[in-house]
């Protein structure tokens, strides 16, 4: 089975007061190894209710997430955290990092979490990814000192430096201009490529989500179609977005 | 990741120094706190030393070997017959001895030209007192003038109520303990500045002197005075002199805690006529000052746990806001895989830090300001002369306070830091990232 990620039947509801309001209406979904997925969808259709299921961090209220085959709902707290610490990496549309960590100790956190490789061996791999983000001058730089698209860089280097199987991007380049934006897609995608790492990243961008493999249409909570990023964008055109450049070529 | 991680301990001190207005605010009052308890701390350990060197020295060895002679079932005298023997087995037994001295005691009538009052006496062979020589300060005279059998040492406070100097003679008048009346002539030979209580009710004459004044053989005296090099086996010394005095064949009166001057209404209810000897240390005999000690352990007690009480609400209100603050932070980390223990011990860490930076910085603050105090030689008031021994306020905070201060404040900051700190790692990732504020 080459499945990472599966998904059935899942429904997230959210209390709001008296009201229950369903982020997730029975949603089903399968993510191969290697995938390089893009979740698309109106605000408030459910892209980062979904990738948070996935992610562990918020539990299903009803319905299976398997995440590299486990059941996350049979999971202890303790056994999540340790699931999203060897198993996931994050990058969050606001960047989140540690604001009195530098460059380096930002990207080097979670292996210090891991506790599996010593010193050197840590700084080999932090610098490593630094130079593919192209970072590694700004290793001692602090958040504050480096541009949107240089933290969020750092966040992907710090998603990938446990070398996770699975990479979950909740709007990656929300944040950024479309040129920075389209800098970070390309590093992702040319991550994916040499590592085989499964990239998950919610967008409602088409610039950005034509960079996919495949592409699941969400609307009100559920899955509309996995279409591939051609017709996903065209889909989106003929909703009346203007082309760009870049998509009309 | 564990308390003892480095990143938590980088983390915990760069969030300290990225708000450090608010650190600073916080660190200082720790520190005032911590110099406040460093300054109590020296100023009862001054009055401690300065009652236990006056008192050891001027009224009380570290152990007494005293008692009371009852040559009827009703009259009593403080004295002990056969001192010399008891001195012989004190020397034999005493592994931790430092000296021994014989020390008589009395009360008279102290009668000059111009008044009278009555006085409690000690008579000291002032040769074999080393200590004595060391506590008292000389405002005029000589101690060597205590050689002389006429000899009379008075304070400052005395010699001014009866209107004497150096030189002036006067006379003492005293039932003896066989129940006439006798008086001697003294000259005083020395002056010295007062003592608190003691000045007030204490005076000193020669052993010889005393001897003459209540006709007492060579053979008895008021009490022994042991002083041992080790304070902390007083009552180990006691409990042994006890056994020794027992096997050879001596009469001790139970243990009872109090100076011997509280005694007497007791020993005169009961029956038995002879010698009983009575075990005390130095506390016992100046239990009659100690409450003023107690009164002021406990009043610097409540200030230091209510300014601790109100630096705690303060810390774990600057907790609260901190981790309020960095909700998202605590989310993200929470998110990459950080632990709850691991958060906890962040912020732990951090309550930790503070707590050691303004403890650190209030042991500065508490030691100079006791350096300060003592140098400015501060007259203490009446009241407080009177039991404390001393005129000037000493503060004279030890190592043991010090570490003390420093432990016990930093850790009841990081105890109460752990409150917040504990919520913060509850929180659920997904909470904590989609906080606002």
């Amino acid at each position: 089975m080459n499945s990472i990620v599966s998904i059935r039947d899942v429904v997230k509801e959210y209390e709001l007061g008296t009201t229950v309001v369903q982020a997730l209406r029975g949603v089903n979904l399968d993510v191969q190894k290697g995938e390089f997925l893009s979740i698309a969808g109106p605000s408030g259709s459910g892209k980062t209710t979904l990738l948070n299921l996935i992610g562990c961090v918020d539990t299903a209220t009803r319905g299976v997430v398997q995440v590299a085959g486990r059941d996350t709902a049979r999971l202890t707290e303790r056994e999540l955290t340790d699931l999203r610490l060897n198993t996931i990496g994050f990058i969050f549309q606001s960047f989140n990092l540690v604001a009195v960590l530098n460059v380096f100790q930002n990207v080097e956190f979670p292996l210090l979490l891991q506790r599996k490789l010593g010193a050197k061996a840590r700084k080999e791999r932090v610098m490593s990814l630094l130079e593919q983000v192209g970072l590694h001058t700004h290793a001692r730089h602090r958040p504050s000192e480096l541009s949107g698209g240089q933290r969020q860089r750092v966040a992907v280097a710090r998603a990938l430096v446990t070398e996770p199987l699975l990479v979950l991007a909740d709007e990656p380049t929300a944040n950024l201009d479309s040129e920075t934006g389209n800098q970070i897609i390309d590093l992702m995608k040319e991550l994916n490529v040499k590592k085989g790492t499964t990239f998950i990243f919610s967008t409602h961008d088409h610039k950005v989500m034509q960079h996919a493999n495949a592409v699941i249409r969400l609307a009100d909570g559920k899955v509309l179609a996995r279409e591939s990023a051609k017709d996903a964008v065209a889909h989106a055109l003929s909703l009346g977005e203007a082309p760009t450049a870049e998509a009309r070529a | 990741m564990t308390i003892f991680d480095p990143m938590l301990w980088l983390i915990a001190i760069r969030s300290l120094f990225q708000h450090r207005v608010r650190t600073s605010l916080l660190g200082a009052a720790i520190a005032v706190v911590t110099a406040l308890l460093v300054s109590l701390a020296g100023i009862y350990v001054g009055m401690k030393t300065t009652l236990l060197v006056s008192a050891t020295t001027l009224m009380s060895g570290h152990v007494n070997v005293a008692g009371f002679y009852k040559s009827t079932a009703s009259s009593s005298a403080p004295v002990v017959t056969q001192y010399q023997k008891l001195r012989d087995i004190v020397q034999r037994d005493v592994k931790d001895l430092d000296y021994v001295v014989q020390r008589g005691r009395g009360w008279a009538k102290l009668i000059s030209d111009s008044g009278s009052m009555q006085v409690g006496i000690g008579g000291i062979d002032i040769v074999n007192e080393p200590g004595f020589v060391k506590v008292v300060q000389l405002k005029s005279g000589s101690l060597e003038g205590l050689k002389r059998p006429d000899g009379l040492l008075l304070f400052e406070e005395q010699a001014r109520k009866l209107d004497v100097k150096v030189g002036d003679r006067l006379t003492f008048s005293a039932p003896t303990f066989k129940g006439t009346n006798n008086t001697i002539d003294v000259t005083v030979v020395a002056i010295a500045a007062n003592i608190g209580m003691l000045s007030s009710w204490n005076t000193y004459m020669s052993d010889q002197g005393l001897r003459q004044l209540y006709q007492l053989n060579d053979e008895t005296t008021g009490a022994l005075q042991i002083y041992i090099k080790d304070l902390s086996k007083v009552r180990a010394v006691q409990e042994l002199l006890r056994k020794s005095f027992a096997a050879e064949g001596f009469e001790l009166l139970d243990n009872d805690p109090r100076p011997f001057f509280a005694k007497f209404d007791g020993v005169n209810r009961e029956s038995w006529t002879g010698q009983k000897l009575d075990i005390t240390n130095w506390e016992d005999e100046t239990s009659f000052v100690q409450w003023f000690v107690t009164i002021l352990t406990v009043a610097a007690t409540t200030v230091i746990f209510v300014l601790t009480v109100i630096i705690g609400v303060g810390i774990m209100n600057v907790m609260w806001i901190s981790i309020r603050e960095r909700t998202r932070e605590i989310g993200t980390l929470r998110a990459v895989g950080m632990q709850r223990r691991s958060v906890l011990a962040m912020f732990v860490t951090e309550g930790f830090l503070l707590g050691l930076m303004g403890t650190t910085a209030g042991v500065v603050v508490g030691g100079v300001l006791s350096v300060v105090l003592n140098n400015a030689a501060i007259k203490l008031p009446k009241g407080a002369q009177l039991v404390l021994m001393s005129e000037k306020l000493i503060v004279a905070p030890t190592a043991g306070w010090i570490v003390f201060a420093v432990l016990f404040i930093t850790g009841v900051i990081t105890l109460i830091s752990l409150i917040p700190s504990f919520l913060a790692a509850r929180l659920k990732p997904i909470s904590a990232m989609s906080h606002v504020g």
